[in-house]
């Protein structure tokens, strides 16, 4: 009685899944501008190649039975045979997505995790190692960025976050008045700007990218603040250490 | 018309007893010697508790219940016709039209408002409306949107529908039920009056030091959405009794209707998580005041509002779409002609849910410098919750399968939840993971998940909900040739806006915005026109609901040939819902099983004539 039905069933969800997988190589990223970024999309990847059957499996499920099974009178004749399904179906459902729950848990979610919060990327909290480490200071409705140095980048000085490629760079971020949130699309890396408090976030660049180039490229406030919440963003540059270091030197010479 | 004096005389008592509040705050200041008695918040304050109280008593609570604690007489009057909706009427039936017709409306004006979004959206840079304009429009159509998904169904289907299915005369503490509805105009009034303050500037979530700084919009929002969390907690407390003590005899809890089980499990999670969004508020109120909660200036903690804000309002999320999963699975029973697939699984994953559901409220701040350490227990008990989902699933397939498929609107609707869910559902474990969660978190990626969870899963289950007993509720039918129209035009227009909606967020558009990177015009300009597709489908759903309900063909009392007690009586039923009450013998879903009742009416033998309907003997 199920045979035939199953064997459709089967071949539909294949057919929808191999043409769902598509998905997986559309272009849905911004460009890939560093470590995290590269991270980012390999895991969405997997999530979404293990998704799309998932999803697929309801929507064949679903096609498939109100095509096949659906009343084609005024009314329906008979009723449905009493399956209630108490026997092995709901075990052996209850086995695979509590397995395929638990597998996502582990794999891509607390390894990402653990790669994320590892040394190098300290994310959120406890401040780590980095090459550069930039101050950044939120408010309504701009964005401060001091260098190490002392240089300060903000809507009356320079209009555009410069930092080099190929090293650990290090944002401590802080707000003055109401929360923000530090993002820059290129790099997919987020954190709030909370007053009273500092948060961290490294992120390692590891292609040349501007603004211009891709909007993809600019620091972001992703935390509804207020008034001018949607216009508050820079643009941001990544540059080669030498370049970096003679932007760095350009902007002392103008007097900061 | 009685009616239209009552409401009248309850606005103007209201509006009385808010200008008294204001005086007596103002008065009050004026004796201590501030320096501007009439400029506070803390007015305004003190105009909504006496409005609200005065408004409540003169739309029958003083006439029904008030004079009772005096030791006077209490008086109902009985209306007839329409006029019934507009009084302090305690039939679980009126309250749930009620509640149903006032949410609707909502639901338009929202909707508009959400037109009106899509229209400044449509192209990057402001055309139609300044920064203040959208973020006001944006707030108003986020708090009034989760009102509607918070109370429609709920109120309106809950209300009429559980009493019914469980053979019961009407709710356990009927004047509390008219109570939790009349609470809720004032705060629509509330909401709607917040743009002439300025506008609500914190989108629905009112983070603070935000929230504090803000324009008083603020204080309208805070102690409407503080008087909208008593109604939640009282209707669930109603709700619990009810189903715990009224169901007729025999009506075991294996033998409970789903959609009263997902209301079980529901009204669980408003009672007991509820307090945490009015005390977030609450707060954010005082901290206006000057009190620093919140306020880092004086010591408080902004972090600490995310908390307790989110430890309501992710269980809030699972109050909006649990009775959307019952609604889907019980149509979706009737209308396969098959039991219910799995029923104990589909209960277990109601009440697993409820259980889970308070463990979970971090995830919304995985990017919010928590400690580190937080982010893995959320993440595990996060992606928990798809195993209980997963269960819901389970019965809802396994009981299309081999069914009788009975395509009317109800059943479209309730297939279209599971559709629309299995893809919020996928999107969920994205957004559940931290790594991805960081670049995808406050873009248009969680828009469309949450619009496909929360209208996907709720909104489609409301619609098959009113198709479903528009007939029970009216006594008549509606046009099922428009029903149909209006299932694949919202269906269709539903799926292109939010599956759309995903590619900008992962692009790099953040929400809550008036104006994003002009690369992002193409795919935002195809939202907005897909969008105001999916807008113009509610016309088709209105005409058809207002033309049926006055000169729709008079309904059968149970034209679905359901077996569930409300089918069981007429349509619409009569005052005490069963002619006689009805005794349980069965499950109600036992469709095939040769010779199976559900329920039986037994005469009364001679002897019991003169008892009190329904044998409640006090």
């Amino acid at each position: 009685m199920h045979g035939k039905h199953l064997i459709s069933v089967a071949l539909l969800w294949a057919g929808l899944t191999a043409i769902g997988e598509l998905l997986v190589f559309a272009d849905l990223f911004p460009p890939v501008g560093s470590h995290e970024a590269e991270d980012f999309d390999s895991i969405f990847r997997f999530l979404l190649i293990l998704g799309i059957p998932v999803f697929t499996f309801v929507i064949a499920v679903v096609t498939y039975a109100a095509l096949t099974w659906r009343v084609r009178g005024d009314q329906p004749d008979e009723d449905g045979p009493p399956i209630r399904g108490r026997g092995w179906v709901p075990r052996i459902w209850l086995a695979i997505t509590g397995a395929l729950a638990v597998f996502v848990m582990i794999h891509p979610g607390l390894t990402g995790l653990a790669k994320l919060q590892s040394s190098y990327t300290a994310y959120g909290w406890g401040p780590e190692e980095a090459d550069l480490e930039i101050d950044v200071t939120a408010f309504m409705w701009q964005w401060t960025f001091t260098y190490p140095d002392g240089t300060e980048i903000s809507v009356t000085k320079g209009k555009e976050v410069v930092i080099p490629v190929n090293k650990h760079v290090r944002f401590n971020v802080n707000s003055v008045d109401v929360v923000h949130s530090l993002w820059i699309p290129a790099f997919r890396m987020k954190i709030d700007a909370i007053p009273g408090r500092t948060t961290y976030m490294t992120v390692y660049p590891t292609e040349l990218g501007a603004y211009n180039d891709d909007q993809a490229y600019r620091v972001q406030c992703a935390e509804l603040c207020g008034l001018d919440h949607s216009k508050m963003w820079l643009p941001v540059r990544v540059v080669t250490e030498s370049e970096f270091e003679a932007w760095l030197a350009s902007l002392k010479s103008e007097g900061k | 018309m009685y009616a239209v004096k009552s409401v009248f005389g309850a606005l103007g008592l209201g509006l009385i007893g808010f200008y008294l509040g204001l005086g007596i705050v103002a008065f009050l200041r004026w004796l201590f010697g501030y320096s501007d008695p009439w400029g506070g918040e803390i007015n305004i304050i003190g105009g909504w508790v006496l409005g609200l109280f005065m408004w409540l008593m003169g739309i029958g609570m003083w006439g029904q219940w008030g004079r009772e604690w005096f030791g006077l007489k209490t008086y109902t009057r009985q209306l007839p016709g329409w006029q019934r909706y507009f009084t302090f009427n305690t039939d679980h039936k009126v309250i749930g039209i009620q509640y149903l017709v006032t949410f609707m409306v909502v639901f338009f004006l929202a909707g508009a408002l959400a037109m009106l979004m899509r229209l400044e959206l449509a192209q990057s840079g402001n055309q139609f409306l300044s920064n203040a304009q959208y973020n006001g429009t944006m707030g108003l159509h986020g708090i009034l949107m989760v009102a509607v998904a918070v109370a429609a169904v709920i109120g309106g289907i809950g209300n009429y529908a559980v009493p019914l299915m469980i053979g019961a005369q009407d709710m356990a503490f009927p004047r509390l039920n008219a109570l939790t509805f009349w609470l809720v105009p004032p705060v629509a009034v509330g909401l709607l009056a917040t743009p002439f303050l300025g506008g609500i500037e914190h989108g629905w979530t009112a983070y603070p030091p935000l929230a504090i700084y803000t324009n008083s919009a603020q204080v309208l929002f805070s102690l409407s959405i503080i008087t909208f969390g008593l109604t939640s907690i009282l209707g669930a407390l109603n709700f619990i009794v009810t189903i715990i003590y009224m169901r007729a005899p025999g009506l075991t809890w294996g033998r409970l209707p789903i959609f009263v089980w997902s209301m079980f499990a529901t009204s669980w999670i408003a009672l007991l998580y509820t307090q945490g969004f009015a005390a977030a508020l609450f707060l954010v109120l005082l901290d206006r005041l000057g009190f620093s909660f919140f306020n880092t200036a004086g010591g408080g903690d902004p972090l600490l509002y995310q908390h307790v804000f989110w430890f309501y309002s992710h269980p809030a999320v699972y109050i909006m779409v649990l009775p959307g999963f019952g609604l889907a699975l019980e149509l979706i029973a009737h209308f396969s002609r098959k039991p219910l697939f799995a029923y104990r699984y589909a209960v277990a994953a109601f009440l697993g849910i409820l259980g889970l559901s308070g463990v979970v409220w971090a995830h919304h701040m995985f990017t919010s410098g928590m400690p580190n350490y937080l982010h893995g227990p959320f993440l595990v008990a996060t992606e928990l919750i798809s195993i209980p989902t997963g269960l819901i699933f389970l019965s809802a397939l396994g009981t299309i399968w081999l069914g009788r498929l009975w395509l009317k609107p109800p059943m479209l609707f309730a297939l279209a939840v599971i559709f629309n869910f299995a893809c919020g559902g996928v999107t969920g474990i994205f957004l559940a993971d931290v790594p991805t969660d960081i670049h995808l978190q406050d873009t248009y990626f969680v828009v469309a998940h949450f619009h496909y969870t929360i209208v996907g899963g709720e909104i489609f289950a409301l619609f098959a909900a009113i198709y479903y007993y528009f007939p029970k509720m009216t006594g008549r039918m509606y046009s099922e040739r428009l029903a149909k129209l209006h299932f694949w035009w919202m269906f269709i227009g539903f799926n292109a806006t939010f599956f759309l909606m995903h590619l900008p967020g992962i692009k790099g558009m953040n929400r809550r915005i008036a104006d994003f990177p002009s690369e992002l015009d193409p795919v935002n300009l195809a939202i907005s026109l897909a969008g105001f597709f999916l807008g113009a489908s509610f016309l088709v759903f209105i005409w058809n609901m207002v033309y049926s309900w006055v000169r729709g063909p008079v309904a059968e009392a149970n034209p679905w040939q359901a077996r569930t007690l409300e089918w069981q009586t007429s349509s619409p039923p009569p005052h005490e819902n069963f002619p006689v009450p009805p005794v349980v013998s069965g499950g109600p879903y036992d469709y095939g099983v040769p010779g199976s009742k559900h329920a039986t009416f037994p005469v009364p033998s001679a002897g019991f004539a003169g008892a009190p309907a329904g044998g409640g003997g006090q």
